[in-house]
């Protein structure tokens, strides 16, 4: 019955739902509804609405000062919200605080610590702060992290990596259904990065906990999130799921074709119906194309027989920042 | 309804982790030893071990720079967490705003004691060692004077670390806490001296801070008794509390 009014509300979302496979069945774990932050007449938050289910890995992207970390901190409470509300596991956080932010682990920008005390010094302040975290929780974190060896040094000796570790060991601690991130990656070497990236996937996939992540490094965000949500402004610009290994035949694809004779090229392709000359760079000699999946091997054998080689062919894929630039007016900086 | 006390254990844990922990507490033992030595040396007067306790103690032996040690110690307990940025952290925790301050607070309040019972204990050791074990007080102060004695000179600096604390909040600077605190302290007396002659002035809480005045049978300003006093002190601590509890709670931490 539960499971019904959920698909129902999914389906019911529309074009705006976001059809990755099975997912649409997952409870849903965060729900911003409507939430604005004024500052007097300036809005920095504007009715802003997004859910994300249980396992799911959601991006939160958008230019600077477009109002990413103001939503984060109004979903974990730091900051108070003007109207609406953020439902975490069904709780309010505005008035079942406790209860809302039990389910929410974060790390709100660079995760800080008192340097004055030792890894472990650390987490055993925040583990005080919960009810029921186990000594071997402490370890199973300390482990899952791989900071077994630093939980005795003072923080102050610690790298940037190893702070931001020790901050998702913070934020895992209390088995949350949700971790919220901001900028996770910030200051990180390429390294760090991925292994974060591969932290974040592996909680996700094996803990089934979702994942709020805020980010303007748009190939980090592509590479790490299983969906994204745009924001401009403090309003909503789109939702978008990432990385569908699904391709319909229907649906035209951008092709390059890097032939011997462009000029050849050109004339035969356009004689073919069925397809459409996006652009030409005689320079590499390439000539672009939007056609059918299914027609490219006609394309082939078409341009073979004119006699004119081909050296290449490529998909030209729309990447996450060419689309964000397309959503976001472009003229800002990302 | 989860436990108050680890929490306070949490913040006695984040003051005495630092290696500057022991340092108010030397300097209360290197005072009383100075005081120690300089009242056995040069002053022709007789005394006992709770007389020397009873005095080290007073607000105007070690009481003000007791209240001047913990201002400074106290000071970054709220604006500490904001410089840092552990506030973010502390915040996202499944407790309440109040009662993370609260037990801020309570730490806040233990350390106070905390050395307050090391000052007693270090000024009676001492005279004690001085002036021998056998005559408690020439003077004929008793042992529940002393007690009185140290209770009015703890309270006098819990006005004060109520004040700072207040001033760790609303501020969010440690810097400018210490400032507010030692400011406070040094200039009570030239305030309350300057605005005597107004009949307000008895309402000041900088007149009302210090009870031991009450020991001697003179009020400082006329209509001044031990009651009214205390009134006026626990008067200004509810506000300052509120005030304090109220700005806290309504916070936005950016």
């Amino acid at each position: 019955m539960q499971q019904q009014s959920i698909g129902n509300t999914a389906q019911g979302m529309g074009a705006a739902a976001v059809k990755s496979q099975g997912q649409g069945h997952e409870p849903v774990v965060l729900s911003v509804q409507k939430v604005t932050k004024a500052i007097g007449n300036k809005r920095l938050v504007d009715k802003l609405s997004f859910e994300i289910r249980r396992g799911e890995i959601v991006g939160l992207l958008g230019p600077n000062g477009a109002g990413k970390t103001t939503t984060i901190r109004m979903i974990v409470g730091l900051i108070g919200m003007t109207e609406g509300d953020v439902k975490i596991k069904g709780f309010s956080i505005r008035n079942h605080f406790m209860q809302a932010i039990a389910h929410v682990g974060a790390i709100i920008e660079n995760p800080e610590f008192y340097p004055y005390m030792t890894g472990y010094d650390n987490l055993k302040q925040y583990a005080r702060m919960s009810e029921g975290i186990t000594e071997e929780r402490i370890q199973e974190v300390t482990r899952l992290v791989g900071l077994e060896k630093a939980m005795k040094k003072r923080v102050k000796a610690y790298s940037l990596g190893m702070r931001q570790r020790l901050g998702i060991a913070q934020a895992l601690l209390h088995r949350p259904s949700i971790l919220i991130l901001d900028e996770p990656t910030n200051g990180l070497d390429p390294a760090g990065i991925r292994e974060m990236r591969d932290y974040l996937k592996r909680i996700a996939a094996e803990e089934g906990i979702a994942v709020l992540v805020s980010s303007h490094l748009l190939a980090e965000m592509e590479l790490m999130c299983s969906r994204v949500v745009v924001i401009q402004e403090g309003k909503f610009v789109t939702e978008r799921a990432l990385g569908e290994p699904v391709e319909k035949t229907e649906e035209r694809v951008n092709v390059t074709f890097r032939v011997g004779d462009v000029e050849a090229a050109k004339t035969r392709l356009i004689r073919m119906e069925e397809i459409r000359l996006l652009g030409m760079t005689p320079e590499r000699n390439e000539v672009t194309v939007a056609v059918r999946d299914s027609y490219i091997p006609r394309v082939v054998s078409a341009l073979g027989s004119e006699g004119i080689a081909i050296y290449r062919i490529e998909e030209v894929k729309q990447s996450l920042e060419d689309e964000f630039l397309k959503w976001t007016g472009g003229n800002q900086i990302a | 309804m989860r436990k108050f006390t680890p929490l306070v254990v949490n913040e006695w844990l984040k003051m005495s982790k630092k290696k500057s922990f022991i340092v108010p507490y030397t300097l209360i033992a290197a005072a009383i030893a100075g005081m120690l030595y300089m009242m056995y040396a040069f002053s022709q007067e007789k005394l006992g071990f709770l007389d020397f306790a009873s005095m080290a103690i007073a607000r105007n032996g070690l009481g003000q720079m007791t209240t001047l040690l913990v201002i400074i110690c106290t000071a970054g307990i709220v604006a500490k967490e904001h410089s840092l940025g552990t506030i973010k952290l502390l915040l996202i925790r499944s407790q309440s705003r109040s009662r993370i301050l609260a037990s801020k607070y309570v730490a806040v309040l233990l350390f106070t004691l905390s050395l307050f019972v090391f000052s007693l204990a270090v000024a009676l050791l001492g005279g004690g060692l001085v002036y021998g074990f056998g005559s408690a007080s020439v003077q004929g102060i008793s042992w529940s004077e002393v007690l009185t004695n140290t209770l009015y000179s703890f309270i006098y600096t819990v006005v004060y670390v109520t004040i700072t604390f207040l001033a760790s909040i609303l501020t969010r600077s440690t810097g400018a806490t210490i400032g507010i605190g030692m400011f406070l302290v040094v200039l009570e007396e030239l305030v309350v001296a300057l605005l005597s002659r107004y009949a307000f002035a008895k309402y000041l809480i900088f007149a009302n801070a210090d009870l031991s005045v009450y020991l001697n049978g003179n009020p400082p300003m006329p209509g001044m008794t031990l009651t009214f006093s205390s009134v006026v002190i626990a008067a200004y601590l509810v506000l300052f509390l509120a005030v304090s509890f109220v700005t806290f709670k309504k916070r936005d931490v950016a």
